[in-house]
């Protein structure tokens, strides 16, 4: 599902770029971007529907994960941190925008140039359905199936139960397959 | 139909989290129940549909973005007075970067963001000064009887006074909203708090207050309409607008290097990113309000500039209680009375008031 120039990251390699980036390389700090910029972007894209405001998340969560790495603490797992502070950002700007946008103003995605086939009506379809749940169920959603976490990963990232997030995900699910249905997808 | 456990098996494979035995328990489910089946189909097309889903490239400035606002400086320290600053600056910004700045977006940029550093300000310190005479808060016709405020110029008030059976108070407590404010545990900690009795002694708030600017301004109804639009209350509250007060860049913007600096300064190039402030500049109010002429005066304001600089007004500021209380309109009109100003100076009088406000029924 990633692109292919997105390099893959590991606790190992974040870790020593983390490292890095606190001895003060700032390579580091390049390449921490370079390995979760578009993962975090996506991600905000998926929680927002909106291209603009997935770029303001992905911005202001590197600049709170650069601010804040002296406090970072490495028993922890990178990733969970960086993942959680995107689904945060995402759902403080859902917050802001939530009186004021309508559900489609939120969608706002250009239809992507050259995918294969599907790509766009199936991005369009998945799009509407998803932000018509609520942001607590599109997170699970989209933590599973964009990002392909496991049920512990995503218990991590959203720091509750594995078995809240078995609940929420199935429950969300059912929500997503009714409302596709209902589009008549 | 299908039982919770059968739902939760058949997600579960969907997942990949089943055991052996789990799986083998859902192929014998999906072989048998045709619901099952039809349920198994129906979620495995969903995540066929959601895996044709293509993710998109962020855009190609977005890295250079983010590693240009990391190369800023270390910040210096809070508590400086770039609020004076900025409005200061708000007359003379745009001639001063006419000449300093290169191109006219950061012209546009910078005299915004030194306006809506100002708003945020008048609107942090947001009350009604009831007009008039200098000081006699209240005098105006906001709340009825306040007049008699005059009666505690020149000496001090006591506990003595502060009873139910002083008119001044009465008139307050019977004003419903007042009460309902007073007798909150928001509003109570409000008065409990150090910061807000040192504002509340402040002159330079006895002065604005007292100007005519301000109460022009308090009567627009732009000014109104901002208070209560989202985008204000949540830029007020925004960690970057807070953080930006703490910017040297920002101080001494009228340099052009300076104001490079502060355009690629995170926390400034976060607040002007924000889905709040892009709300405030499509916000009719706002831009009524920046062409207002008593707007312009009050920011000239050489009190309301103190008032700004005031540390305890920059503490309050911070303050999650007292923001909802600034935009609450019962404590706008419970600010107009000069018995309450008195009151709240005194940390005695202020419990006494607060033991007099729990004592009346709603």
């Amino acid at each position: 599902m990633y692109l292919e120039e997105t390099p893959v990251a590991t606790d190992e390699l974040d870790r020593s770029l983390v490292r890095r980036f606190l001895g003060g390389e700032r390579e580091a700090a390049a390449a921490l971007v370079d390995l979760y910029q578009q993962r975090l972007f996506n991600l905000a894209l998926r929680m927002l529907g909106n291209m603009q405001d997935a770029e303001d998340v992905t911005q202001t969560v590197f600049g709170k994960v650069f601010r804040k790495l002296g406090t970072y603490d490495p028993k922890y797992r990178f990733f969970s941190w960086i993942y959680r502070m995107t689904v945060n950002e995402s759902m403080n700007a859902l917050k802001r925008r939530k009186r004021t946008v309508t559900l489609e103003d939120q969608l706002a995605i250009p239809a992507p140039g050259a995918t294969a086939d599907g790509a766009a009506e199936a991005e369009d379809q998945v799009g509407r359905a998803l932000m018509s749940l609520k942001p607590d169920d599109r997170a699970v959603l989209v933590l599973r199936h964009f990002v392909s976490f496991s049920y512990q990963e995503i218990a991590d990232v959203l720091e509750i139960p594995v078995r809240t997030v078995k609940s929420r995900l199935f429950e969300a699910r059912e929500r997503l397959r009714h409302t596709l249905r209902a589009q008549g997808s | 139909m299908l039982k919770r456990d059968q739902i939760e098996l058949i997600n579960r494979e969907l997942d990949g989290e089943n055991s052996p035995d789990a799986s083998a328990a859902y192929r014998q489910l999906i072989q048998k129940d045709p619901e099952a089946r039809a349920f198994d189909a129906d979620l495995r097309r969903i995540a066929v549909l959601m895996g044709r889903v293509e993710e998109r490239a962020p855009p190609p400035y977005l890295k250079q973005q983010i590693l240009d606002a990391l190369s800023q400086p270390a910040r210096a320290s809070p508590g400086t007075a770039m609020v004076r600053w900025a409005v200061s600056q708000l007359r003379l910004v745009s001639e001063r970067m006419e000449e300093a700045i290169m191109t006219k977006k950061a012209i546009i940029i910078g005299t915004t963001a030194v306006a809506v550093v100002a708003i945020i300000g008048a609107i942090v310190v947001g009350y009604p000064p009831g007009g008039g005479e200098a000081g006699t808060i209240g005098g105006g016709d906001s709340i009825p009887g306040v007049q008699q405020a005059a009666r505690y110029r020149g000496r001090t008030m006591t506990q003595a006074d502060v009873t139910l059976e002083n008119p001044d108070i009465q008139v307050l407590f019977q004003n419903d909203r007042i009460l309902r404010l007073v007798q909150s545990e928001l509003f109570r900690e409000l008065m409990r708090d150090e910061a807000f009795r040192a504002l509340q002694a402040s002159e330079a708030f006895r002065q604005v207050m007292a100007s005519e600017a301000y109460r022009v301004i308090m009567a627009s109804e732009a000014y109104r309409e901002l208070m209560a639009s989202e985008a204000y209350r949540e830029l007020a509250a925004n960690e970057a607008f807070r953080e930006l007060m703490a910017e040297e860049a920002f101080r001494e913007l009228q340099t052009s290097q300076a104001m490079r600096e502060l355009q690629a300064n995170e926390a400034y190039r976060e607040l002007m990113a924000s889905a709040a402030f892009r709300q405030l500049q499509a916000n009719e109010a706002f831009r009524e309000l920046q062409a207002n002429e008593a707007f312009h005066q009050l920011m000239a304001n050489e009190a309301y500039r103190e008032l700004m600089a005031n540390e305890a007004y920059r503490n309050l500021m911070a303050n999650e209680a007292f923001r909802e209380i600034m935009a609450n309109e019962a404590y706008r009109q419970l600010q107009a009375a000069e018995a309450f100003r008195a009151i709240s100076r005194s940390v005695e009088l202020s419990e006494a008031f607060l033991t007099q406000a729990s004592r009346v029924q709603q």
